[in-house]
C-alpha cells in the first residue's frame, strides 16, 4: 500500500551523533523541497543510548527517519587510540565497528529509514603517507575496513542507507572539518560539509518517496552534441575524440547512457526536422546514444512545453518526474513558466562541465529504500513497545557493562569551582534546584559548615568525560537535604545518576541524617531529573528518599577521592 | 550592509535586523545562528574569523559585524 505523498506533509527526523549536529538539522529544516522535515538533534554523545534503547526520550518524536552521524575516533575507542599513535589492533577497531553496526541494526527495527554517513577523518589526520595504509599502524587502512564492516553488515537490509561522506568531503573546495567550531560548540564538520550533507540527504529521501526524477528530456543541438547539425552539416557537429569539445559531449552522452542503464528514461525534445535529426543519431559514428536508447521524442517546430506535455502523456509519467535539458535560455524560461513542475536546470556554460553536472543535480536517487506506508509506521510503534519490554533492556545492560564506567567522587575544591559553577548555571535537564549562582557566592555557600558539595568525574573506555556531575547536601535539623543535583547531559543514559545519588545517600547517612530530603524545582526542561527522583521517594512521603531504592548500578565502579581536604562539614 | 542583511535574513527570515542592537540578547539569534553567520560571512567576504573572534559581541548588531570585517580589511 502506498501512501499519498503531498508536498506539504511534514516528516519527523531524528539526528544522533557524537558531535553537535544542530547546524545540519537547521539546513534540513530550511530546505523546503519535499519532503519537508521537522528535525530534532539529540544531545550529542547519546548515540548508543538512542540506538539500543527504544524508550530513550529522543524517540518521543516517533521519527520517520533516523540520521546517525558519528566520527570514527569518537565512536570506536580503538580507532581513537590509533589516531594518538597508541597501541591498538585493527582487529579491535573492526570488532567495535561490528558492535556499532549491531546497534544500528537494532534501531532500524523501529524506524522506517536509517541514514548513516560513512566514517571520515579530517585531512590533517592522514599526513603520514608511508604509514597510512600499513597494517595495525596507519589510519586509512582501518578506516576503509571499518566502513566496509558497515556496508557488509547492512547489506540485505532495506532501510539502512550508508551515504558516502568521503565523496562529500572530496566534492568540497573548502575543508570538511572546522577545528574552530569544534572548539566553540563541539561542531566537528564545516558548514559547507553540512550543506552538502543536507542536499544529499534530501535527495535520498526524495528517492525513497518515489519523488526522484524518472525521465530526462534532452534537446539535441548544443546539448547532445556541439553545433547545429542542420546548419553545420551532420559531419561537422562536434562529437567524439577528434575535437576536445566533441569529447566533452561524447562523455556527456556516456553519462546519460549510464543513467538509462539504471532505468532512467531518456527522451528528446528538439526543434529540428525529425527525419534529419534521427539520421544524425543513427548514423554519426561518435554517437553513444542511438534511437533505441530514447523511449520517445518530439522533434518538430512546435513549442517545447506542449511537446513535453505530449511526452508525459505518451510515457504515462507525471511531468514532475521530468528533467528538461536544453542549452537555450529562452526555451528553458518558457518551460519553467509554463510547466514549473518540470525540473529545468541551468546548463553549465562549459561543455566539459556537462558530464559531472548531471551527478550534481541530486535528482536520480533510487526508490527502493525503506518502507514507506503508514501501516508500517504503526506496526513499528507497536513493535517498539514490545521490544522495550523485552530485549532492549537486556541489550542496554550489556552495553553499559561493556563501557566500564567509572565515577570518581571528590569534595569540591577551589580548582574545580569554575567548572562546577558552569555546570550549575548551564545545566537544564538534569538539575534538581535550577538555582543559578556565581562562583564566589557558591564557594561561600559551600564553605558554610552545614553544607557540603561533591563533584563527580565520569570516565569509560571511550575516554574521560571530565567533571560532569555535582551534588550538595545541607544539614536541616536531624535531616539532610540534597540541595543541588546536577549532571551534564553528556553522561545521561548511563545510570551515572544512580551512582551519584547512592554516594550522596551514603554521605548523608555517614553524617547521621535521619531522613534524606530532596525536592525538585518544576522547571521547563528538567523533567529527566524530576522523573528520576520521583522513583526514589519513600511511598507516602513526598520528597523524602527511600534509601532501599538507591544503589550503585552493577555496571558502574564508584570510587572516592578522600585525599583532598573536604569543604564544609 | 545590504549583503549582511541578506545573510541575516537568510539565517532567520522575517526578522528586522536593521534596527536590532543586540541580536543575541533580543533572542533574534542564538549560538547556533552565530555559527551559521560566521560561515556565511567567511564565504561571502573571503575572510577567516579566528576562534577567539567567534563570540556574540562581535556579531550582536550590524555595526559590530562591520567593525569585525573592518579589522579584517573588508569595508562594507
Amino acid at each position: 500500500m502506498k501512501t499519498e505523498i503531498t508536498s506539504d506533509s511534514v516528516r519527523q527526523m531524528l539526528l544522533a551523533g557524537d558531535t553537535t549536529l544542530d547546524p545540519l538539522s537547521r539546513l534540513l529544516e530550511r530546505n523546503l523541497d519535499a519532503p519537508k522535515l521537522k528535525v530534532s538533534a539529540a544531545p550529542y554523545g547519546q548515540v548508543f543510548q538512542i540506538l539500543l534503547n527504544g524508550a530513550h526520550p529522543a524517540w518521543e518524536s516517533q521519527p520517520d527517519y533516523l540520521v546517525i552521524w558519528t566520527a570514527p575516533h569518537l565512536t570506536l575507542p580503538s580507532f581513537g587510540k590509533l589516531m594518538r599513535f597508541e597501541s591498538a589492533s585493527h582487529a579491535e577497531v573492526l570488532r567495535e565497528a561490528e558492535q556499532f553496526a549491531e546497534a544500528v541494526l537494532r534501531a532500524a527495527e523501529h524506524v522506517p529509514l536509517v541514514i548513516l554517513p560513512t566514517w571520515i577523518l579530517p585531512a590533517s589526520e592522514r599526513w603520514i603517507q608511508t604509514l597510512s595504509w600499513r597494517q595495525d599502524v596507519g589510519l586509512a587502512n582501518p578506516l576503509a575496513k571499518a566502513n566496509l564492516v558497515l556496508a557488509e553488515k547492512f547489506d540485505g537490509t532495506t532501510n539502512i542507507v550508508l551515504l558516502d561522506a568521503a565523496y562529500w568531503q572530496a566534492s568540497l573546495n573548502r575543508p570538511a572539518h572546522d577545528p574552530r567550531m569544534y572548539a566553540v560548540a563541539k561542531i566537528l564538520y564545516s558548514q559547507p560539509l553540512f550543506e552538502k550533507a543536507a542536499a544529499e540527504i534530501k535527495s535520498v529521501l526524495r528517492g525513497s518517496l518515489g519523488l526522484a526524477s524518472k525521465v530526462i528530456v534532452c534537446d539535441l543541438d548544443n546539448t547532445l552534441w556541439g553545433g547545429v547539425a542542420a546548419d553545420d552539416g551532420p559531419n561537422a557537429i562536434k562529437l567524439g575524440a577528434a575535437d576536445p569539445v566533441g569529447e566533452c559531449f561524447h562523455a556527456f552522452q556516456g553519462v546519460l547512457k549510464g543513467l538509462s542503464s539504471r532505468g532512467i528514461i531518456l527522451a528528446i525534445c528538439s526543434k529540428n526536422e525529425e527525419r534529419f535529426a534521427l539520421s544524425v543519431i543513427e548514423d554519426h559514428p561518435a554517437m553513444v546514444l542511438r534511437k533505441k536508447d530514447f523511449a520517445a521524442w518530439r522533434i518538430n517546430w512546435k513549442d517545447k512545453a506542449g511537446n513535453l506535455m505530449e511526452l508525459a502523456e505518451e510515457l504515462n509519467l507525471g511531468l514532475d518526474s521530468f528533467v528538461f535539458l536544453d542549452d537555450s535560455p529562452q526555451e528553458r524560461e518558457q518551460v519553467r513558466q509554463m510547466l514549473p513542475q518540470v525540473f529545468t536546470p541551468e546548463l553549465p556554460t562549459s561543455p566539459s562541465e556537462l558530464a559531472p553536472f548531471l551527478a550534481s543535480l541530486n535528482r536520480f536517487e533510487v526508490a527502493s529504500l525503506g518502507r514507506e506506508d503508514t501501516e508500517r509506521t504503526q506496526s513499528y510503534q507497536a513493535e517498539r513497545g514490545r521490544k522495550e519490554a523485552r530485549e532492549l533492556i537486556g541489550d542496554v545492560e550489556n552495553w553499559l557493562r561493556s563501557l566500564e564506567i567509572e565515577v570518581r567522587a571528590s569534595p569540591l575544591r577551589r580548582e574545580t569551582l569554575a567548572r562546577v559553577a558552569q555546570l550549575l548555571n548551564k545545566t537544564n535537564q538534569f538539575n534538581l534546584s535550577l538555582r543559578r549562582m556565581d562562583e564566589e557566592s557558591f564557594w561561600a555557600w559551600a564553605n558554610d559548615p552545614d553544607n557540603s558539595v561533591f563533584v563527580f568525574q565520569v570516565s569509560d573506555r571511550f575516554g574521560d568525560s571530565g567533571l560532569t556531575g555535582m551534588a550538595s547536601l545541607s544539614k536541616v535539623g536531624n535531616d539532610a537535604r540534597i540541595v543541588d543535583f546536577v549532571m551534564s547531559c553528556r553522561v545521561m543514559g548511563k545510570k551515572v545518576e544512580e551512582a551519584l545519588l547512592a554516594y550522596m545517600c551514603s554521605q548523608a547517612r555517614a553524617n547521621g541524617a535521619d531522613r534524606i530530603l530532596a525536592s525538585a524545582i518544576n522547571g521547563p526542561r528538567n523533567a529527566p531529573v524530576r522523573e528520576f527522583f520521583a522513583a526514589k521517594y519513600s511511598s507516602g512521603e513526598e520528597a523524602s528518599l527511600d534509601c532501599a531504592r538507591v544503589s550503585v548500578p552493577a555496571t558502574i565502579q564508584l570510587t572516592e577521592d578522600k585525599l583532598a581536604p573536604s569543604v564544609g562539614v | 550592509m545590504e549583503d549582511i542583511l541578506a545573510i541575516l535574513n537568510d539565517i532567520h527570515p522575517g526578522k528586522d535586523f536593521a534596527k536590532g542592537n543586540d541580536f543575541f540578547a533580543q533572542g533574534v539569534l542564538d549560538s547556533l545562528d552565530l555559527i551559521a553567520l560566521v560561515a556565511a560571512i567567511e564565504a561571502r567576504y573571503n575572510v577567516f574569523i579566528d576562534v577567539e573572534q567567534i563570540v556574540p559581541d562581535n556579531f550582536k548588531n550590524l555595526s559590530a559585524i562591520k567593525a569585525l570585517l573592518a579589522r579584517q580589511g573588508v569595508t562594507i
